[in-house]
This record gives structure tokens, sequence and C-alpha cells, in this order.
């Protein structure tokens, strides 16, 4: 689960490609230690049975095996269950229209659903039930056969079961978990993208026009430069001026 | 280091008692010890101290106006550093509270815990589950999109067929004909002030009642095996809730990853192409609307009032009504067949209304 959320952090789908890879990487080891440690726990309070060698690991190759198998017979036989509610579902409605040509489509939706989903879940229950029961003679073959019965009387059955699946160090225990944690949000928060990767279309940022940064002694300076420069135009028009009328030179007239 | 924190450990436990309220809280015997099934309590207040601190964080953005509470809300998915990842979390921890609550309720009917002497729990365990409900309805309008308008304004007319009370409630709510800047700011007001403030004095109460009555423990084993079970709460129901509640936090943080809160056109009071609907917890009852038979005003009102309300007011009498002190479910047929039927309803009718927008056009 801290992979999966790590790797979708990173936009990197779990069920898919890399992610998957390394989904089941991870998990493996865990389900066998995990398989083990209940094993060992539950035989030991339920049926004074000890456990010994790798019960986890044999367990676990039975019980993927087990899955594996089931797995494409389920597909198989809950597809089946699908297609032929689904079309039995749908001769039944058919038959119901013919008799209530106004028969609703909320209540026909609802009728529809529950005439092919409850053979369907029935169907994947039985396959279920079945697998478990395989896994169940299994479970109790390996068992038998590596277990050990214990006299110890109940309460020292639970004292121990208690203390196979909680550490005595509670302290150690607090300190390395919170020491985990906090490793583990600092990763997701340098991996998790700062603005949404899923931009929308209803989103349309609005772009601000940057104004210009005003200097005024650069302003004052290039108001003085035009004041000059238009100054130096109008001295050079006023003596042209004089000069034409000096001259005596008529002006041009146009239009009427 | 160890030293100084046992001082300062010393100097507030002679000022407040600290250790007799450590040890009030952390050695309660739990009957038949520490079960996994015991956890959603305490997952509940984590999941809620989650959508407080999340809901505090989007409160710095948002603006509860009508002009600017869609804007502000886009504004948080896509300006704001990791907003998008707080507004799902938040989104996604709304819909954790009600499978939680759900799941709770559940456990307490199964388990036949709401039993003699534990009747008061149960019935302010019911009065907090309306509240959840309450904070995901009203919770619902604040992103003021298309989706959050039609839910609401669907919603308070389904409230306005409640008799007696119902006029008052819709107009109270909607503050004027039409859902607008009244209804955003009453809505924003209840999500943020009262029903937090209600949330947090009932849960209080509930946690006292809960003490005050003990645990219920297991409804089956030997009174040897019960006697040596028997276990304080920390540190092993201690370390399951602390399990429960990362993995309630990772399905949070994931589901916000893989779906992310994405908003619709602003709202308006022209639903267009839209097809209103409201949350998905809601879905059954939007359902059972729909069919024929709960068609017209005697109907609407059956379907979304006296239903669910008879519902509630059977699910308050049960301590009262099962007197039985029979607690193992595989000896209570007709509440197992119950519990059965009510939760493959509200799926069944849930999957209904989702293949029934196939339809709508």
């Amino acid at each position: 689960m801290i992979v999966a959320v790590l790797l979708l952090a990173m936009q990197i789908h779990p069920w898919e490609g890399p992610g998957l890879t390394a989904l089941l990487i991870v998990s493996i080891p865990i389900d066998i230690w995990a398989l083990g440690l209940t094993a060992r726990t539950y035989f030991l309070e339920r049926h004074g049975l000890e456990l010994e060698g790798p019960i986890g690991l044999a367990l676990w190759w039975q019980g993927a095996v087990i899955v594996v198998a089931f797995g494409v017979a389920s597909y198989f036989a809950v597809g089946a269950a699908v297609s032929v509610g689904k079309s039995l579902a749908a001769s039944i409605i058919a038959g119901i229209k013919k008799l209530f040509p106004q028969f609703p489509i909320a209540e026909q939706i609802t009728l529809e659903l529950l005439l092919w989903s409850i053979p369907t879940v029935i169907v994947a229950v039985l396959v279920g039930a079945v697998a478990l029961q395989v896994y169940g003679w299994r479970i109790k073959a390996t068992v038998t056969s590596t277990g050990r019965r214990t006299t110890a009387p109940l309460s020292e059955r639970v004292r121990r079961w208690d203390y196979a699946r909680v550490p005595r160090d509670q302290g150690l225990l607090f300190i390395s978990f919170a020491g985990v944690v906090v490793l583990l949000t600092i990763a997701f928060w340098i991996v998790l993208p700062v603005t949404t990767p899923h931009p929308s279309e209803e989103y349309k940022p609005k772009v601000a026009k940057v104004a210009k940064p005003m200097k005024p002694e650069e302003m004052l300076r290039q108001t003085e430069t035009s004041l000059v420069q238009a100054e130096a135009v109008l001295h050079t028009l006023e003596q042209e001026k004089a000069k034409e009328k000096k001259e005596g030179k008529k002006p041009e007239h146009k239009g009427k | 280091m160890n030293a100084v924190a046992q001082k300062v450990y010393d100097f507030v436990d002679e000022r407040i008692g600290l250790k007799s309220i450590e040890t009030k809280m952390m050695n309660e015997p739990i009957k038949g010890g520490s079960r996994w099934a015991y956890v959603f309590g305490s997952v509940l207040l984590f999941i809620f101290i989650m959508q407080v601190v999340t809901g505090i964080l989007l409160m710095f953005y948002y603006i509860p106006s009508a002009d600017h509470a869609y804007a502000s809300t886009q504004y948080i998915l896509h300006e704001v550093d990791y907003g998008w990842f707080i507004l799902s979390y938040h989104f996604w921890g709304s819909s954790a509270m009600v499978v939680i609550v759900f799941a709770h309720m559940s456990q307490v009917f199964l388990w036949g815990a709401y039993k003699k002497p534990r009747e008061m729990v149960w019935l302010v365990g019911l009065a907090l589950f309306g509240l959840v409900m309450a904070f995901g309805f009203t919770g619902y309008l604040l992103p003021w999109d298309q989706r959050a308008y039609w839910a609401t304004t669907v919603g308070v007319e389904i409230m306005d067929k409640t008799p007696v009370v119902g006029d008052f409630l819709a107009r109270f709510l909607k503050g004027g004909p039409t859902p607008g800047q009244m209804t955003l700011s009453r809505f924003f007001v209840i999500h943020v002030m009262v029903l937090p403030a209600a949330l947090m004095g009932l849960a209080g109460l509930h946690l006292f009642f809960f003490r005050s009555a003990g645990p219920a423990g297991p409804f089956r084993g030997s009174t040897e095996e019960l006697k040596v079970k028997t276990d304080f709460f920390f540190p092993r129901q201690v370390w399951k809730d602390i399990i429960a509640m990362a993995a309630v936090f990772l399905t949070i943080s994931a589901l916000a990853l893989i779906e992310p809160v994405e908003l619709l056109q602003e709202a308006t009071p022209d639903p267009g192409d839209y097809h209103p609907e409201p949350e998905w917890y809601f879905l059954f009852l939007f359902q059972l609307l729909r069919w024929k038979m709960f068609s017209g005003e005697l109907g609407q009102f059956m379907a979304a009032i006296a239903i669910p309300t008879l519902f509630m007011l059977l699910l308050a009498a049960l301590p009262f009504i099962d007197r039985s002190p029979e607690r193992d479910i595989f000896k209570r047929p007709v509440a197992l067949v119950s519990w059965a039927v009510v939760m493959i309803g509200i799926v069944v009718l849930t999957i209904s209304a989702i293949l029934n927008r196939e339809y709508l056009d």
C-alpha cells in the first residue's frame, strides 16, 4: 500500500508496467512473513501446535498455486454465469414488458440487476468456498507434518501468541514506527507534484499584463531631451520662416 | 534528555494529574482482548481530525461567496501549492467517513453491542451518523459548480416535502427562492462551524458513555478464554488502531491521487445537459425516488422522508425492542437477515442509479 501510494505520487500507475512489478516484488516477502506469523500464532493458541521450519513459504507457494488455478476457473465460471444470467434476465424482462408495456425503466434496471447478479454471486461464492476448502486441506496436511504438540496451558499459549504479534519493547517500536512515518512523509511530499497534473478545461488562468517599472530620473531625463529636441525643431522652423519673409516669397494657397 | 523529559512530565503531572489520565485512557480493560473489529471508532476520530486539518488549509484560500467560490476552488486546484491534493484528500476523506460510519454501525449491530447497558452509546452514535451525512450534504455545495448547485437544489426540494418543518427548513437553508449567495453562506457556516462543534460535543459524549458502560467484548468464547485474553487498551489495541489509521490514510491518499477532484462548469440556474445527482452515498435514496410507485407528491414524501425517518426511528428504538441478552449474531437470525437485506438493498440501488445514467438522455 505504501509503495503503491509512493508510485502514484510519482505519477507511476502501480497496476501497470514497472509499478506492478515493484508492487509484486515488495508484496511477496511481506505475504510470506504474514502467513507464517498468522499460522504460528493461530495453531499455537487454538490447537496447541508449535510449527517449525519455513511454514510461511510452504503455505505461500501452495496458496499461490491454488489462487492461480481457481482464479482461472473463477474467470470462466463467473463469466459464464454473467452471460447466461444476463440473457435469462433479458428474456424475463421482455416477458414482463409484454404483459406490462409501461414497465418503468428504473424498476427494470434494478430487477434486471438482481436477476443476473444473484446467480453470479452464488457461483463466485461457491468457487471461493471450494478454493478455501482445498487450501484448508493443504494447510492441515502441512501443519500436521511440521507441527509439534505442546502441553502448555491456555494462558501460557495466549501469552506467547500475544508476544509473537506485538514486540516487548514498545518504546523502540514506537520510535522506529514514527521514524518510518516521518521518512515516508518526506519522500511523499518530495515526489508529489506541486501543481495539479490534471489541468481542467474549465479553468483558464488569467494572464495579467506586467506593468513596466517606473524610473522617475530616467523619465525626467527623457522629457528634458524631448523638450530640447522640440525647442531645436521650433527654432529651425522660426529661422526658416524669417528667411522666407526676408526673401519676400509669397506662401502658396491651396484650394479655393 | 530523558531527565529533562521526565522533569517536564512531572511538572505537568503535578498540576493536572497526567498519570491518572494516562492510566484511565490506556489501561481500559478490553474483554476478550484486542481485535481488528474494534478499530472503527478510533479510525473515525482520525478521519475527522484529518478533515479538520485539510478543511482549515482549504479555508485559507476558499471564498464563500457566489461570485468567488468557484474561482477560488479552481485556484486551489490549479495554483496553490499541493492544493489539488489537499482538496482531493478532503473530498475522499468525506466518503471514507461515510464508509467507516456504516462499518462501525454494522459492527455494533452484528456484535449486539447496542444492548443493555449500552443503549445511550447507540443513541448518541445514531446522532453522530446524522451529523456525518449532514457534513456530506453541506460540503457538497461549497465548490459552486453545476454538480454542487443541482445536488443541493434537489436535496433541499426533498427536504421541503417534510411535513410541518419542511417548508421552514428549505426556506432557512436556501435563504431565497433559488439557491444563491444566502444558501452558500448558510451551508458554509453550518459546514465549518455548527457541524464540527456539534460533532465534537457528541463524540465526547459518545466516548464518555462508552467508557462508562465499558466495551461489550466478543459475543462468543468460553469464560476461561475471555478471562485469559482480557487485555488493556495499550499496547495491542492501540497498535491495531494505528495500523488501521495508516491503512485508511493510505487508501484516501491513493484515491486522491488516482481520482483527484475536477470541477464541472460554474453553477448556473440552467442545468443545460447536466443531470442533477447527489453524492454517491445518497444515490440509493435517489434511485428509490425514480421508482414509479414513489412518483407524485405522496410517493416522493414516502421515499424521501417517511421511509428513512421510520428506519432511523426503528434503529433508535432497537435496544428497547430487542431486549434479549443474546449477542451471538448467528443465534439472532432476524437481525442477521435484516442487516443483509438493508446492505444488499443499498448496494443494488446504488449500482442501479449508476446504470440508470445511460437512460437519462
